[in-house]
C-alpha cells in the first residue's frame, strides 16, 4: 500500500521516516489548513498526492503557503459578556455561565445541524448535569468516584472520564463563541487565555487539576491531569508529570 | 505555523522531547502506486475520529475505528485525549480533519481514480509509532482487498 501524509510536526515525521509527507504550516487540529475553503484543501491535498508521482525515496517536503486569515485572529476578545464575579458556590457560577452561553451554542448547533459534545455519554439537552457533576467534583476534589447523574451512561472510566467531561464542556464555550461573528476567529492559543482568564469553566480545570495532583497516588491520575490542561496553563508550566507512564493497548470499557 | 518556535514553550519542549524519543518505522518496503488520475484513495486519520455509534478511543488505544465513505458529519465526533489543539476548526468544517467531501471532488473532476468504501481512523498522540505495527498491517491488507491503491494519512 502507497502511502502520502500530512506532517504536522517536522521532527516528529522525521524520526519515523514516512515514504512520503508534506510539512505543512498550520497549526495543530487543522491538518488541511482552512475551513470552508474547498480549493484550499483541494491544493494541499494535490501537493501531498504530487510526491506519489515525483518522491523515489523518503521525502519530507515543505508546503509554504500560509492559510488565508493566518494573521487575522490577533488581539481576539470574546464577545461576549459572562458577567461579573460573584461569591456564589462554584456549581451555581458554573451553571450560570453556561446559561449565558446556552443560547450561542444552541444557535451553532441549528446553523451547523451537528454537535461535538456528548462524548462522555452526556445527551446534547445535558449540558447542565454535566456542569453541576463536574463543579462537584471540583469542590469535593474526588477524582477518584464516578460521578452519578440520572441518565447519563459515562463513556469513559475515572479518571480518564474528568478529561472527555473537560472536553464536553469546552466544546459547548466554543460552539457558543462560534455563533458570534466578531471580527475574527480565535486560535488554540485565544481559546485557552479566554477560558483560563475569563471564566468559571477555567478555574473549575484548574481545581479537578489539582484534585488529580492530591490523587497522585491514583494509577493515570497525573497523566490525566496532562491530558485535562493544555501546556502552559497549569502553574505556567506544564500539567503532565516528570516521568509519564503511558498505558498502551487499553480497550474502552464495554457497554 | 507548526514549527516549536510557534508554540508555546512548554509545549515545545514536550514534543520535541517526545520526537527525540520516537524510534524510526521506516524506511519500508518502497511501494510506486498506479497514476493518481486513476488510483483509489482512503483517508487514515489519527484524530480519534469516530461515529457516535462505536466505542470511543482510550488512552493508548492501538485498535482502529472504520468510517464508511458515506458516514455523514453529523454522526461523527473526536475522542482524542491531547488538550493541545482545540476541535473548534473540526466542528466549524470536518473536511479540515477528514477531507472526505474534498476526496469526492477530486474523483469527481478526474484527479483521483475514486474513493475507498471504507476509511479508517486511529487515536494519534502514541510516543512509540511501531506499536500500531499490527493493526496498520491489517487496515493494509483490508484496503487491498478493497481496491485501495493510496491511504492518505492524516493527523491532528
Amino acid at each position: 500500500m502507497a502511502t502520502t501524509s500530512i506532517s504536522l510536526i517536522r521532527e516528529m515525521s522525521e524520526a519515523v521516516v514516512p515514504p512520503r509527507a508534506l510539512w505543512v504550516p498550520f497549526p495543530l487540529g487543522r491538518p488541511l489548513g482552512a475551513v470552508d475553503d474547498s480549493e484550499f484543501q483541494k491544493n494541499v491535498m494535490r501537493a501531498a498526492f504530487s510526491l506519489l508521482d515525483t518522491a523515489i525515496k523518503p521525502t519530507i517536503e515543505d508546503y509554504e503557503i500560509k492559510a488565508p486569515h493566518d494573521d487575522l485572529n490577533e488581539n481576539w476578545s470574546c464577545p461576549l459578556n459572562l458577567g461579573p464575579a460573584s461569591s456564589d458556590a462554584l456549581s451555581e457560577r458554573l451553571l450560570a455561565e453556561v446559561a449565558m452561553l446556552r443560547p450561542w451554542a444552541i444557535e451553532t448547533r441549528h446553523q451547523r445541524g451537528r454537535t461535538l459534545f456528548g462524548v462522555t455519554g452526556a445527551g446534547e439537552d445535558q449540558i447542565d448535569d454535566l456542569a453541576r457533576a463536574f463543579a462537584s467534583i471540583a469542590d469535593a476534589g474526588d477524582v477518584i468516584s464516578e460521578p452519578v447523574v440520572d441518565g447519563i451512561s459515562w463513556a469513559f472510566e475515572m479518571p480518564l472520564l474528568l478529561r472527555h467531561m473537560a472536553d464536553d464542556l469546552r466544546t459547548f464555550y466554543h460552539e457558543a463563541i462560534a455563533a458570534q461573528p466578531g471580527d475574527s476567529s480565535p486560535d488554540h492559543d485565544d481559546l485557552n487565555r479566554w477560558i483560563f482568564s475569563e471564566t468559571v469553566l477555567g478555574e473549575t480545570l484548574l481545581l479537578v487539576a489539582d484534585g488529580l495532583t492530591e490523587a497522585s497516588d491514583m494509577p493515570m491520575a497525573e497523566l490525566v491531569r496532562g491530558l485535562l490542561i493544555p501546556e502552559g496553563h497549569y502553574n505556567g508550566g506544564s500539567a503532565f508529570p516528570e516521568q509519564v507512564d503511558f498505558p498502551i493497548g487499553q480497550q474502552a470499557p464495554a457497554d | 505555523m507548526v514549527r516549536l518556535s510557534d508554540l508555546h514553550p512548554v509545549e515545545a519542549e514536550h514534543l520535541l522531547k517526545r520526537a527525540k524519543d520516537m524510534p524510526a518505522v521506516g524506511p519500508g518496503d518502497w511501494v510506486t502506486p498506479p497514476s493518481v488520475e486513476e488510483a483509489t484513495v482512503a483517508i487514515v486519520s489519527t484524530a480519534g475520529l469516530h461515529r457516535r455509534i462505536d466505542p470511543p478511543f482510550t488512552v493508548g488505544s492501538l485498535d482502529y475505528r472504520l468510517i464508511p465513505g458515506d458516514t455523514q458529519f453529523d454522526d461523527l465526533v473526536l475522542s482524542h485525549i491531547s488538550a493541545n489543539f482545540d476541535r473548534s476548526a473540526f466542528g466549524e468544517d470536518p473536511n479540515i480533519v477528514f477531507p472526505i467531501e474534498r476526496l469526492r471532488d477530486l474523483a469527481s473532476s478526474g484527479e483521483i481514480g475514486g474513493v475507498a468504501r471504507w476509511h479508517y481512523s486511529f487515536m494519534g498522540a502514541m510516543p512509540d509509532p511501531s506499536q500500531f505495527e499490527q493493526a496498520g498491517e491489517e487496515i493494509g491488507r483490508l484496503m487491498a482487498n478493497d481496491g485501495v491503491d493510496i491511504a492518505f494519512l492524516v493527523p491532528i
